[in-house]
């Protein structure tokens, strides 16, 4: 009866720690993800001064290039056919912008505003108007 | 005359007997199924696709060395080789023996005998066959899962995956420019990961060296030269293709010796023959004793 109850104890351990495994390796994507969105958020607050907006940036950048480096080194994404997956390796300067700033010598916001389609010539160009 | 008493079943006696004989030779069909009725069935699991190299192989040829069968082979082998040295013996003794009675009864058990190794040696095939065709059972099966895993890879999943393969090149090409940038801000220092990951990095090289060069995970190569897994299941599918091909050739070589026997017995039944016996020649091949080939000259000489 006692050999029994351990058993089953060791049996739903293993369940819950293989469950466990399992969704902390599912996850590096969308972690990477919700931390990008806090850096793209930062770069466009305007509730924050210019001061406060590079030291937050600085430290989201920290994490990110770890973030991006789980989601590159995860084996288990490869040939992962998922929306999410699929969108994230669709545009690698989007994606892992931290590493694609690097490459090309350029700041993270000008980076990112780049690869959407805004330079400062663009919004120098733009007119005020009515939609 | 090692195992001539012990081997030698009840004889048959006068014409009778030996015409019967020859009859029951002649009319008896190979066995379906083991006279034990052991069974050996491989499954193409996912694990077994998974083996790296010529390990595929040495896994199936375990798996077949514990089943039932192939005990029952183990144990045939041993009667086939028994009953060959009886045969031997009593060829002697029929060589050697004077008197006309006494030859006449060390042919008739002669005869037994042979009829005998023929019934084992249809036992032996049977179990070769079925060794054969269970294996080439299991490498096709192994090989259609292949296709279709194949098959399963789409134009727009064999992009996506260039794709992620092109960002991973793209990352490692970067990967040293970026640590460099990361580092010599002032404020960020090396995370715990980027630490972490490179003293485990080493430690990881080291074991892929090991297991790179682990002999048992040596490509799948036949004659020395490497090949894909499909190109080596069906390697192994044309050999098993073979073996059942001579295993139905020494089939009927079985089939003639029986019909020599037969005959043989028909030949005794009326009193031929007789003096013949004294030119047999033994061949006693060590190489390989149990092969049906071996015992031709048994059959072919009186």
């Amino acid at each position: 009866m006692t050999i029994g109850k351990h058993v089953l104890t060791g049996i739903t351990m293993a369940a819950f720690v293989s469950g466990l495994t399992a969704a902390a390796s599912a996850g590096t994507l969308e972690n990477m993800e919700r931390e990008r969105a806090i850096m793209i958020e930062t770069m466009l607050s305007g509730d924050i001064d210019y001061i406060q907006r590079e030291g937050r940036i600085e430290i989201a950048r920290t994490r990110l290039v770890d973030l991006e480096r789980m989601v590159l080194r995860d084996k288990s994404l490869i040939g992962k056919n998922q929306p999410l997956v699929r969108a994230a390796f669709d545009n690698y300067d989007l994606t892992f912008m931290v590493h694609a700033s690097v490459e090309k010598n350029r700041s993270i916001a000008d980076h990112w505003l780049s690869e959407i389609g805004l330079s400062t010539q663009a919004i120098m160009n733009a007119r005020v108007g009515r939609r | 005359m090692n195992s001539t008493s012990a081997e030698t079943v009840e004889r048959p006696t006068g014409p009778l007997a030996a015409a019967a004989l020859a009859l029951v030779i002649s009319l008896a069909p190979p066995p379906a199924v083991s006279a034990t009725g052991e069974n050996w069935a491989p499954v193409a699991s996912e694990k077994l696709m998974q083996l790296p190299g010529d390990f595929l192989r040495k896994a199936v040829d375990n798996d077949f060395a514990r089943s039932g069968l192939a005990r029952e082979l183990v144990s045939l082998d041993d009667q086939v080789a028994l009953k060959r040295a009886t045969l031997s013996d009593l060829q002697g003794a029929i060589e050697r023996a004077d008197d006309a009675d006494v030859r006449l009864d060390l042919q008739h058990q002669f005869l037994n005998e042979k009829r005998n190794y023929i019934e084992l040696m249809r036992e032996h095939q049977e179990i070769r066959r079925r060794r054969a065709a269970a294996k080439l059972r299991l490498y096709e099966r192994l090989l259609a899962n292949l296709n279709r895993e194949r098959r399963a890879t789409t134009p727009e999943r064999a992009t996506f995956i260039a794709k992620q393969k092109a960002a991973r090149e793209r990352f490692q090409a970067s990967v040293s420019q970026v640590d460099a940038k990361i580092l010599s801000s002032s404020s960020a220092s090396e995370s715990r990961y980027a630490r972490e990951y490179t003293k485990n990095l080493s430690a990881v090289q080291e074991l892929l060296a090991a297991i790179n060069t682990h002999p048992m995970n040596a490509a799948p190569a036949i004659d020395g030269r490497p090949m894909t897994r499909a190109q080596y299941l069906r390697q192994l599918i044309a050999e098993n293709e073979g073996n059942l091909a001579i295993v139905g050739q020494e089939r009927a070589i079985l089939g003639h010796m029986a019909k020599l026997v037969s005959l043989d017995a028909l030949a005794l039944s009326e009193g031929i023959g007789n003096d013949t016996l004294a030119e047999i020649e033994l061949d006693n091949t060590e190489e390989s004793p149990n092969e049906v080939t071996s015992v031709v000259e048994f059959f072919t000489r009186r």
